[in-house]
């Protein structure tokens, strides 16, 4: 009976610490400087990309590039998920650029009327 | 003066259209594509611009004749006929929402007024199948490509009769909306519609010929060797999209129905030759 008793209190010691460890590695990398960095980074991607879709103009490859970016950002890549991140915030803001200049509508010079 | 009125009330209600954008009529654009067309292939008969770049492309029609002879698309009008003939869960069927029959696809796309929106054929099927309980079919490929299919084939010779109604501007705007997609440049390449389909109709995109835009709705569902099997007009949208880069729309969403809507009237008297083949 004390037996069980011990290894009941050594199981939920050994959970807490392993759970407290976890959060703690977690939060560690959270507070890295550089994962805030990258966040914001994917963030403002994420931002460009649906102001071009506000305009129908969301390219083929944005959000893909995002969901890379954010997927090397999870493995540690910081590096790898910068790049993606600058390169889908460009074509988010590309995208926009040319939705906003594409509002009128100008039929071509070649069809006659 | 009524008319000037309604071209006005359309123009605000598409939105998206300027009021700088050049005021011309549905038939005043059709005549404007015929023309270019015709002084463009000036030895390819009107008719003959249902059969795409097969038209134009004389080696290219050369081996399509030659898959016409077994076409590919023949199981998926059989499986389309199955389909039509077997009754829904609750004992009716397609033929119970259709009741002219099958032959049905010269009536689409029209402009629904009760429901504000353009109809098109694969929707109108899924909307019987709602109807009576069952669940819609995906709109790119799969068992819509069937029934899709079989009325296709059993309307093989219907004209091209898009019709914009007077009474309701908001047909007009569906139309205008259609029309300024297809102009519109987009994605990463900063391609439109136009681009290949109008501009360059006749050049090559690496070996593929660009196929004129007139007859382009005619020949749906259509089985491409690229996909290996039968696919919607939507699904070719989509697909046009993606090779200019640009992020494609949802399939039977407003912007490909008003393109539908636009693209069917500019092939406007030109018959009905569905399903197709196409490389």
């Amino acid at each position: 009976m004390q037996v069980n008793r011990l290894y009941s209190v050594l199981l939920v010691t050994a959970l807490l610490g392993g759970g407290v460890g976890t959060t703690l590695a977690a939060d560690a990398k959270a507070a890295d400087p550089k994962v805030v960095e990258v966040q914001k980074m994917i963030d403002g991607a994420e931002k460009a990309r649906k102001k071009a879709a506000s305009v129908d103009s969301e390219w083929r490859d944005t959000g893909k590039f995002i969901k890379q970016a954010q997927a090397a950002l999870k493995a540690g890549d910081y590096d790898k998920a910068m790049k993606l991140a600058r390169k889908a915030e460009d074509e988010g803001n590309l995208g926009y650029q040319q939705g906003v200049s594409q509002q009128e509508l100008h039929l071509p010079s070649y069809l006659k009327y | 003066m009524k008319k000037l009125l309604n071209r006005v009330a359309v123009l605000a209600i598409a939105g998206t259209v300027s009021m700088g954008a050049q005021a011309t009529t549905p038939e005043e654009d059709r005549n404007a594509f015929n023309k270019l067309y015709k002084w463009r292939f000036s030895g390819v008969p009107m008719e003959e611009f249902v059969n795409g770049a097969y038209a134009i492309d004389p080696i290219g029609r050369e081996n399509w004749e030659a898959i016409e002879e077994f076409p590919p698309y023949e199981p998926f009008i059989d499986e389309g006929e199955v389909m039509w003939e077997t009754p829904f869960a609750n004992g009716k069927g397609y033929k119970d929402c259709f009741p002219d029959g099958p032959a049905i696809a010269g009536n689409y796309p029209h402009w629904d007024k009760e429901q504000g929106m353009v109809m098109t054929l694969p929707l109108a099927l899924n909307q019987c199948r709602e109807a009576n309980g069952e669940k819609p079919l995906k709109y790119k490929k799969g068992s819509i490509t069937n029934i899709v299919a079989y009325t296709a084939f059993q309307s093989r010779g219907q004209v091209t009769n898009v019709v914009i109604p007077d009474d309701d501007p908001r047909a007009l705007a569906a139309y205008e909306n259609g029309r300024k997609f297809y102009f519109t440049r987009r994605g990463q390449l900063n391609f439109s519609c136009s681009t290949c389909h109008l501009q360059n109709t006749g050049m090559k995109v690496r070996t593929e010929i660009l196929s004129p835009t007139l007859g382009q709705t005619t020949h749906w569902p259509t089985y491409r060797s690229k996909w290996g099997t039968v696919g919607t007009l939507h699904r070719r949208f989509t697909g046009c999209n993606k090779n200019i880069r640009a992020k494609p729309f949802k399939a039977q969403g407003e912007q490909y129905r008003n393109l539908e809507y636009f693209l069917t009237y500019m092939s406007n008297g030109l018959e009905l030759n569905g399903p197709g083949a196409r490389k």
